[in-house]
């Protein structure tokens, strides 16, 4: 994640925190150039009234998270397809040990999750949503962890030296280092959408257009406490799909900006105190570093299964109302 | 503006997109079959299950009933030698009896008989005395007995006669 940046002599200590920033954030270029998607871009955002300078410009290029999106999508779909396609068509059906682990999560999400929340009847047309939303988040958060883009960027840095090859090449900005997808808002962001909708339609599904939002409050209330409960429900409709941003994204990122604040221990103690400084504190960050990377493991997983958990409860929620 | 927090709307836009694909494909692909098989191979440990239950509820059944009929065997052997020793035992006796009552019988018969007989000799032996005792008398009287002499030889002989009869 470090050794693709230029890390020398104009290092301060000062800079730390925004270089961890810039780890953690989009690019703010693109990686990709495509000319279509420029012009697709344009005509979206003119479409919805936005020039080019506004701050909610929809801007379709790929930038490092978008190409780390259908990096990670991609690992998710060939893997599991492979997995479970494979698993199926075999005569004997025994599991190898990455599909035992895909199969524990699974019957352990649909079982305690699943036919818990969601019902034992209603669980079958929800359960895909909770399965790509926990394995989705899973892998990102996981691919995030491992640092693929900071071993492009030290064959960049030893092989063909990206940084000669100018500041706009793809490989440069692609050998700038590993990035979490689940750290980004805009990404949870949308997969909270599609939980938020996910919990109306199953409301929808199982009441009536009409019905499913007079559910909202509870009936046989005293009519003055309905000026204050109808509110409160109608806000917390909206709550929820942010809580759930927020809670993945800042878990994501969190941890870490933690790690490469650990790390830069090294760099700040070499500059402000020399090189002997720098190798006296380098095993106490590694160690540090370690222990939270082990962390940021369980987190990765706990994020996951909250996430895909809550979705769950959500639609439970608006299924069945019987609060 | 933050840089963690800034919106970016086609990074938005592009995770609707990629996240929805890959529920869709994943969907078809891999929830749903799964779902299916997992069904299908629990609902199969489920019937061997019960199958595996209803043949040991038979065979139970079955030690049950085949100990019934030995059971059963055996208590009608045992009544059947119980039944048969009682027979035997009843015959045996009725037997015994039998040849008791028909000894008894040839006992009766047999004394019967030897009183007759007894008593066929005991008139015979009389005829004779009396044939005996009259040619005595005759032979006797072959010279000249008296009537009166007569009479009472005859009495007193008849009495002895009498109290021969009356001893035996």
């Amino acid at each position: 994640m470090l050794i693709g940046e230029k890390v020398g002599k104009e290092w301060t200590m000062d800079k730390a925190p925004q270089y961890a920033i810039d780890h953690v954030a989009n690019s703010k270029k693109n990686i990709f150039e495509f000319e279509f998607l420029n012009s697709l871009s344009e005509k979206l955002s003119s479409f919805f009234g936005l020039s080019s300078d506004s701050l909610f410009y929809i801007d379709l290029g790929i930038t490092k998270h978008v190409f780390l999106l259908f990096f990670v999508s991609f690992i998710v779909v060939s893997t599991l397809v492979t997995l479970i396609q494979g698993y199926i068509s075999h005569k004997k059906n025994i599991p190898n040990k990455f599909m035992s682990i895909v199969e524990m999560f699974v019957i352990y999400l649909r079982d305690d999750v699943l036919k818990n929340f969601v019902g034992d009847k209603e669980y079958r047309s929800w359960a895909p949503l909770v399965y790509t939303i926990f394995f989705f988040v899973l892998f990102g958060n996981i691919l995030g962890l491992i640092p693929i883009f900071d071993l492009t960027g030290l064959i960049g840095k030893i092989g063909y030296k990206a940084d000669m090859l100018g500041k706009d090449n793809i490989l440069y900005l692609l050998s700038k280092g590993g990035h979490t997808v689940t750290a980004n808002v805009n990404v949870t962001f949308a997969i909270a959408t599609i939980t938020f909708f996910a919990f109306i339609a199953a409301g929808i599904q199982k009441y009536g257009f009409i019905q499913h939002w007079k559910n909202l409050a509870p009936s046989g209330l005293p009519l003055p406490l309905y000026f204050v409960v109808v509110p409160i429900e109608f806000m917390g409709l909206f709550i929820r799909p942010l809580a759930l941003t927020l809670r993945l994204a800042g878990n994501m990122m969190g941890g870490h900006i933690a790690l490469i604040i650990f790390i830069t221990f090294i760099f700040s103690a070499t500059a402000e105190l020399g090189g002997l400084a720098g190798f006296g504190i380098a095993p106490f960050s590694i160690s540090l570093a370690l222990g939270l990377t082990m962390l940021e493991l369980l987190v990765a997983v706990i994020q996951a299964y909250v996430f895909a958990l809550l979705t769950a409860v959500f639609i439970g929620m608006a299924i069945h109302v019987d609060h | 503006m933050n840089p963690l927090l800034t919106p970016e709307l086609g990074t938005y836009v592009w995770s609707l997109v990629i996240f929805l694909t890959v529920l869709f494909v994943l969907k078809k692909y891999a929830w749903n079959p799964l779902l299916d098989f997992l069904e299908e191979r629990e609902k199969d440990i489920a019937e061997s299950l019960e199958m595996a239950e209803s043949a040991k509820t038979n065979l139970e059944k079955i030690k049950d009933e085949s100990e019934k009929i030995l059971n059963k065997a055996k208590k009608e052997g045992k009544t059947i030698v119980s039944d048969s020793k009682l027979r035997a035992e009843e015959s045996a006796n009725k037997i015994l009896d039998d040849a008791k009552a028909k000894s008894n019988e040839f006992l009766d018969d047999a004394k019967s008989k030897i009183e007759i007989e007894k008593k066929r000799a005991i008139k015979e032996i009389k005829e004779e005395v009396v044939d005996l005792s009259l040619e005595l008398a005759t032979k006797v009287l072959q010279r000249n007995v008296k009537d009166d002499d007569n009479n009472k030889f005859i009495k007193s002989s008849l009495e002895a006669v009498k109290a021969d009869e009356a001893k035996s």
